[in-house]
């Protein structure tokens, strides 16, 4: 079974999608979002192969939503959208595929028999979400669990990222953030102008650090603006040093 | 600076052609000359050893080497046009012709009077040569100078005359020009989801399916009848605003509360038409599209005096502190400075989670 998220802001386009897709009897329908975070709790939840995804959209549109999906475990993406073909276009069709409303059945079966022969493939899904990245400037804004729900957070209100197996802890100056994301997958969303890595499994917010000391063997010890200490290991120290040009 | 062809339309009626600054000119020019005449004929009407003709050729010739030279500056007037506005460089550009002048003048006109006399057997006399031409050199000199004077002002008024004209045309053809980029166009956007919301209704209910497809088809109706018309009554206004939200409501059932607080006094005043409609979509676009939860949108008109005032108001959507007005906005006001020039007023208003967009026009009757 080919399991699917549908997202759409408008309960007629929702239902048109649903009825069609219904249909169909390797696809099973398992969530509907009415809005874009709802949409990407429902794609951390529910892993789904395939997303029906709404670009124009309350809270996070459908790009949005997109960028924030980690690279290699995404679900293959299908846009539907009204207007915004020159935003879906910029995307390679081998990585997905786009509705335009409105769309026939016969589009529509064309869609998901592109779905299909995807699925079956290999290939990376990275390449949907670095595009989506790359169109909405998603550096600057993180997608977050807070209790039963997802919430935007500024990147520049983080201070260090922890890696912890497959999680990745977010620290703020607030409150700590569990992601189920991998750091290196967390810092190429983020960017490397604001973030640096200290050692295997943390990175620190640049702007945050207050000062930093030798230790040892050329490790150095870091001290955030909010008291926290990390340790930056002799690998990364270069890099970091030329960032902050010392 | 433009040179004003002589050619140039004349879009006023006949009675201006009749009195048109090269006509009075003219016209001016054959008084003068036979005034002339007649005042030499009157002074030596009683010298008896004058005859009467005598008079009559001696300003006759004058008058017609005169008119040949007004004839000829007035044929060439194009080239000294440019210079209007330098009075100085026009008069010298002319004055560079008084040697020419002079020598034609006196040449033809006593060529002419000699002629004359010896053809009836007598003889023209007059002062010696170097008097002649010194005495007659002053007099060409303060005449034309006088002349000059004249057309000077008039080909002035005249050519303020024309550029005014170009000028009105030019404003009104630009005005037009810009009203027609300035009109609001229904967003695409908003046609491909309402079609969208059709083709879903389609498969459930088939007669609101339908209904919209009429309300579809009347909005579009609306949109396309703007090419022809600049105003329109606010009744239409609000009709047309009724079909858009009626339409909006079907894609957002639930999302969207509206309310509407029309006078009954203003529905007869001229509105320019599809003035609020991009307004509304606004109020769609940044309060129902953006917000998860119910918007309410009002929409309100009523007189203050003279003036009308409408105003569109929703929910959902706080007004940024580093606001920028988007396209449609910016239309509807450089729409409605060229309609009523300062007299209108269009203004955005943040109030908590409310945003307000307040239109203010002098009130117009069909």
């Amino acid at each position: 079974m080919i399991r699917v998220v549908i997202a759409d802001d408008e309960s007629p386009a929702r239902d048109k999608l649903q009825r069609w897709l219904r249909e169909l009897s390797d696809i099973e329908v398992v969530a509907h979002a009415e809005d874009g975070l709802q949409a990407a709790g429902f794609i951390d939840e529910q892993r789904p192969d395939v997303v029906f995804l709404d670009i124009q959209m309350p809270g996070l549109s459908g790009l949005e939503v997109a960028a924030q999906l980690e690279q290699e475990a995404a679900p293959l993406i299908v846009f539907v959208t009204a207007y915004d073909e020159h935003a879906v276009k910029a995307f390679d069709l081998n990585a997905v595929d786009y509705l335009l409303k409105p769309y026939d059945k016969d589009r529509f079966l064309k869609a998901v028999a592109r779905v299909r022969e995807r699925l079956g493939d290999r290939q990376s899904r990275a390449p949907a979400v670095v595009t989506a990245r790359a169109q909405t400037g998603s550096s600057e804004r993180l997608l977050v669990p807070a209790g039963e729900q997802l919430q935007l957070i500024e990147s520049s209100s983080i201070d260090w990222l922890e890696a912890d197996d497959n999680y990745v802890h977010v620290h703020t100056p607030s409150r700590k953030y569990l992601l189920r994301r991998t750091l290196q997958d967390l810092l190429l969303q983020l960017g490397e102008q604001r973030f640096a890595r200290i050692h295997k499994s943390a990175a620190v917010n640049v702007a945050a650090i207050a000062s930093l000391t030798p230790l040892f063997k050329g490790d150095y010890e870091i001290s955030l603006r909010n008291g926290v200490v990390l340790r930056l290991s002799r690998r990364y120290k270069d890099a970091l040093f030329a960032r902050m040009g010392r | 600076m433009a040179v004003v062809s002589p050619s140039a339309p004349v879009a006023e009626g006949r009675l201006l052609a009749v009195t048109s600054p090269g006509r009075l000119l003219l016209w001016l020019w054959g008084a003068f000359c036979l005034v002339l005449i007649l005042v030499a004929v009157q002074d030596q009407m009683h010298n008896p050893y004058i005859a009467w003709w005598e008079p009559l050729l001696w300003e006759g010739s004058s008058c017609v080497g005169a008119t040949a030279w007004l004839l000829w500056q007035r044929r060439h007037k194009h080239r000294f046009a440019p210079y209007l506005d330098q009075p100085l460089r026009w008069f010298g550009r002319h004055l560079v012709w008084s040697p020419l002048l002079i020598v034609t003048f006196i040449g033809f006109v006593y060529g002419v009077r000699h002629a004359v006399y010896a053809l009836l057997g007598g003889a023209y006399t007059h002062e010696s040569w170097p008097f002649v031409i010194v005495y007659e050199s002053l007099k060409l000199l303060l005449f034309s100078g006088l002349w000059l004077g004249i057309i000077f002002g008039l080909d002035s008024f005249e050519q303020w005359q024309a550029q005014r004209r170009h000028l009105l045309e030019l404003q009104k053809s630009l005005a037009e020009a810009q009203l027609s980029q300035l009109k609001a166009q229904l967003r695409p956007h908003f046609f491909f989801n309402a079609l969208n919301t059709i083709s879903a209704l389609m498969h459930v209910d088939v007669e609101r399916a339908d209904r919209m497809l009429a309300r579809l088809g009347d909005l579009l109706r609306i949109s396309l009848q703007i090419n022809d018309r600049e105003m329109t009554a606010l009744r239409e206004e609000m009709r047309t605003l009724e079909l858009f939200t009626q339409i909006m409501q079907e894609r957002f059932a639930d999302r969207v509360a509206l309310s509407w607080n029309i006078g009954p006094d203003v529905l007869d005043t001229q509105v320019p038409m599809l003035l609020l409609q991009p307004l509304l979509e606004n109020a769609f676009k940044h309060g129902v599209e953006r917000s998860v939860g119910s918007v309410d949108i009002g929409i309100a008109a009523r007189r203050e005096g003279s003036r009308i005032v409408l105003e569109i108001r929703n929910t959902g959507s706080a007004l940024p502190a580093e606001h920028r007005e988007g396209v449609g906005l910016r239309n509807c006001r450089e729409r409605m400075n060229v309609i009523y020039g300062h007299d209108a007023t269009l203004q955005l208003t943040g109030d908590g989670d409310s945003v307000v967009v307040t239109v203010t026009l002098p009130e117009r009757q069909a």
